[in-house]
């Protein structure tokens, strides 16, 4: 009867690991999805643990279109509570869906009308404009690419190195921009699609998460990128890799990152409450000055922020782009990109 | 009363048997064949995107080249050491032996990560080399094809090397004899006599080999860079909201499988040479010195070639996170990856939630497989191919395939089709793993009872025992070795799986896998290499207690 007694052992060895951390404690688990990184995302659940015992913040760092393909997959049975950041153009795709719950934050009014959802689905925490970065060590500042044209040059063929765009929400967001840019110029997507291919033509690689792509612009496998300002200059900055961005001169998208409660949630008291404290002036304003965030709202005084976002803003000419063609064709568009583009050059 | 004899065939037993199997019958269909029919289903109206997408065309391609030059590289790697280990004695043998076996300890997301820290870029032995040769720039990139392949042939040689080292010893030595006698030379003895004896095992391990390439989808993942293959372009379809297109990949994905399937079955056929040989090839000694040189230094650096993943793994998880950028070995060390695992409640349950998750799978393998195997082995009914053949049909289903039925099947609570929500839940997880061991346990329980004395159970009954004392006294003990066997590679499998896992998690059941990559994209390097260490760790433990029980069976 050894079985028996292996088959005990295995029912005790259950017991014990499930047992041996359900003696943790009855906080309430509030679930957020994120592409913001860790260092952000551990701030602010330090951060509003202190302010709210009782809640427990456990956060999944994620690019923001797996956040929407979870979201959507979880729809029937939602996990998460909150989701924290993504271009708006993902929000607007979640709320065409309807995977998001309505709610009106308190300075719902100190936003940009675009900067928000016409029915408080979501509503806009960051600005954040995209910049072609590089390794500064590797290429001097005047010879790095000043606009989106300069990164086509033959002379940058394998050079660069570019995050698969199908799951990250800021590369569909750039392809999506010169796509649509290029309908309403042209009425016709041809033109980007010309433009992306010459892209291709010089990019070495698609890599499958942001940390492989910072390794590789350090490690010189590739020395030239297209992100968005604060994740590079945060790299830069707090990690001490040697890359610099530039702000393209013809304009550049300025996307809207946000945030939504998520439809159904099961906690929707403490989702709205971590809603209002990561958006709150104090939030957005160490947001700015610790993780180079630009905040959206507009009630925060200017002079309170950085210098160096003052100076960015100066810099930054925002590319129009039609948010409304975007949320309907950029799917069809980046399926387009993918079969015929990608890795054609 | 008559009973049509469709159901349950002619005797009062066959029924009896056919009754017993119908649950085991309507599990299976349940959760192997509804799920891969939903998802054939879904991919109507898609096949022509699919056709029309030159990069779905490439992706089909590359999957079976790479199934096809894993194959290759896996026997030029596996049948010569099985035959130099299992043939000659020479110095280093014994530690040579046990160090063939180790990239079977490591599950399938860290080897790809300690391929990364060695050979990647920035990885040590690409270091070292550079500096040794002076070079300026790194002497090779690990992307591509080639880096999957290379891979590949490390973590999979082993089924090779496993199956025809089996085969070797069991090999009549005698028929060698018998050759020398009739004057056949060496070269002529291989190609007429040793080979064809090892056909089933070489075919069995090409198979096995075939399948997991065409399915794998860790190496692509991780560092494919522009390299498509089925098992990620279904996911990243997925993400493009392109659910149908999925549908579509899946299926050929499977499809493709089944074919390769179909396909060795049939060679293996077709050179089938039946040899129960009692064994007893003794070993020959190698006496040239220098020989025994060669071969001893040979194997040296083979062992050390082996086991520098495992080592480099164990290296980085006490490396302190961002403190390695630009020399050849981490320069500073720390116990904290090991210690934030244990103290903090968010590091420590993925490693619960695996350890759980494998053991509730795994022990509903044993109970599911040895019901199952019993049918099969000991009793005669209408139905018994058709388990029999749905038992196994999991294992020609690459794991993302697996997945992806789930998904389509267990998204909703809807009785009249069938369907239970579980995705979004923690059970989907234990499920997804129940399904993908059912042939690894059945196969291996099935072994056993087939080595049982078939009229033992009969005998027993006819001396007066019940039918549950016949099968605890006999059929138990007898199916003993197999069980344990089988539930230690379901475990290991299942505490290390990755591919369904990446489809099907949700953030309270995320295994350490999943966990793994999430420290990657942190950037903390040290974390994630302390959960790798942690698994292999696991898988460590249970083989020793696998090894232990079976050694205080006999």
């Amino acid at each position: 009867m050894r079985l028996r007694r292996l088959a005990g052992g295995i029912v005790c060895a259950v017991a014990a690991t499930m047992l041996g951390s359900c003696v943790h404690d009855n906080r309430t688990v509030l679930t957020v999805y994120s592409p913001h990184g860790i260092d952000l995302l551990k701030y602010y659940e330090t951060e509003f643990e202190k302010a709210y015992p009782t809640i427990d913040v456990q956060w999944v760092d994620m690019g923001s279109q797996e956040v929407l393909d979870r979201i959507r997959g979880e729809a029937v049975n939602p996990q998460a509570d909150v989701w924290f950041g993504a271009p708006s153009e993902s929000f607007e795709r979640a709320a065409k869906e309807n995977l998001l719950q309505p709610y009106r934050p308190t300075w719902a009014a100190d936003v940009p009308a675009e900067a928000h959802d016409a029915h408080d689905l979501w509503y806009g925490t960051y600005l954040t404009p995209e910049v072609i970065a590089y390794n500064g060590d590797a290429i001097p500042r005047d010879s790095a690419p000043q606009d989106w044209d300069d990164v086509l040059d033959p002379k940058w063929r394998g050079k660069v190195i570019i995050r698969d765009p199908i799951a990250s929400g800021t590369m569909r967001a750039i392809f999506g921009a010169i796509i649509a840019k290029s309908v309403t110029e042209t009425g016709s997507p041809q033109r980007g699609y010309d433009w992306l291919r010459r892209l291709d033509a010089n990019t070495k690689e698609y890599v499958l998460n942001p940390t492989i792509l910072y390794q590789k612009l350090k490690s010189r496998e590739g020395l030239i990128t297209l992100w968005d300002m604060p994740d590079v200059a945060t790299m830069r900055d707090r990690v001490g890799i040697p890359i610099d961005y530039v702000i393209p001169r013809s304009g550049t998208p300025l996307l809207v990152d946000a945030i939504a409660i998520v439809r159904g949630t099961k906690h929707p008291r403490e989702a709205k409450l971590y809603y209002e404290f990561v958006t709150s002036q104090h939030a957005q304003l160490e947001a700015a000055r610790q993780f180079l965030r630009i905040p959206a709202r507009t009630d925060i005084p200017t002079d309170s922020l950085p210098a160096w976002i003052q100076t960015a803003m100066k810099q930054i000419k925002p590319m129009p782009v039609d948010g409304a063609l975007l949320a309907q064709h950029l799917n069809e568009w980046m399926r387009y990109w993918d079969a015929h583009i990608r890795k054609r050059g | 009363m008559t009973v049509p004899v469709w159901f349950g065939g002619r005797s009062r037993a066959e029924r009896m048997a056919t009754l017993a199997a119908l649950p085991l019958l309507l599990i299976l269909v349940w959760t192997v064949i509804y799920p891969n029919v939903a998802v054939i289903m879904g991919s109507v109206g898609h096949w022509r995107e699919f056709a029309e997408s030159p990069s779905d065309v490439e992706a089909l391609k590359n999957s079976i080249i790479i199934a096809v030059a894993s194959v290759a590289a896996s026997l030029a790697i596996g049948v010569p050491l099985a035959f130099l280990l299992t043939r000659f004695d020479f110095p280093g043998r014994t530690v040579l032996r046990a160090a063939a076996l180790l990239p079977a300890a490591l599950p399938p997301l860290v080897g790809v990560i300690s391929f990364l820290f060695l050979y990647g870029d920035t990885g040590v032995i690409t270091r070292v080399v550079q500096i040794a040769l002076r070079l300026k720039d790194v002497p090779w990139h690990l992307n591509g094809i080639g880096a999957i392949i290379f891979i590949h042939a490390y973590t999979m040689y082993v089924y090779v090397y496993l199956f025809v080292s089996a085969g070797l010893e069991r090999y009549e030595a005698s028929l060698d004899e018998a050759a020398i006698g009739l004057g056949a030379g060496t070269l002529r003895r291989l190609t007429r006599v040793t080979l064809p004896l090892l056909t089933p095992a070489i075919a069995g391990s090409a198979l096995l080999v075939f399948m997991s390439a065409l399915g794998s989808f860790s190496a692509p993942y991780v560092f494919g860079g522009g390299v498509r293959v089925l098992s990620t372009q279904i996911l990243n379809s997925k993400l493009n909201d392109a659910i149908g297109l999925a549908y579509v990949e899946t299926t050929v994905l499977a499809i493709s499988a089944v074919a390769g399937l179909l396909l060795f079955r049939w060679l293996e056929g077709k050179r089938a040479y039946v040899a129960a040989g009692k064994g007893g090839a003794s070993r020959q000694p190698v006496r040239s010195r220098w020989a025994r040189i060669g071969l001893a230094t040979s194997a040296a650096l083979i062992v050390l070639v082996l086991v520098l993943p495992h080592l480099m793994i164990v290296l980085v998880s006490f490396a302190k996170d961002g403190a390695w950028t630009t020399q050849v070995l981490p320069p500073e060390y720390t116990t904290h990856n090991y210690a934030g695992l244990f103290t903090e409640n968010q590091l420590w349950t993925p490693i619960r939630n695996s350890i759980v998750m494998s053991l509730l799978a795994t022990a509903g393998n044993v109970v599911f497989c040895v019901a199952g195997a019993y049918l099969i082995v000991t009793r005669k009914f209408s139905g018994r191919r058709l388990l029999e053949a749905l038992v196994a049909l999991p294992w020609a289903i690459p794991g993302t395939a697996i997945a992806l039925g789930l998904l389509a099947t267990f998204n909703k609570n809807d009785l009249s089709t069938g369907k239970v929500l579980l995705v979004g839940t923690f059970w989907i997880l234990p499920l997804a793993y129940f399904v993908r061991d059912i042939p690894l346990v059945s196969q291996a329980v099935e072994g056993s009872l087939k080595q049982m004395d078939p009229s033992l159970e009969p005998a027993a009954r006819g001396l007066g025992a019940s039918w549950w004392m016949a099968v605890r006294r006999v059929v138990l003990p007898a199916a003993r070795p197999g069980i344990v066997a089988g539930a230690l590679l379901a475990c290991v499998t299942a505490v290390g799986e990755f591919v369904a896992s990446i489809v099907l998690y949700t953030h309270g059941n995320r295994p350490i896998s999943i966990e793994i990559l999430a420290q990657l994209r942190s950037y903390a390097f040290g974390t994630a290499s302390a959960y790798s260490a942690l698994l292999i760790g696991l898988v460590l433990i249970m083989a020793l207690a696998a090894r232990f029980a079976e050694s205080r069976m006999q």
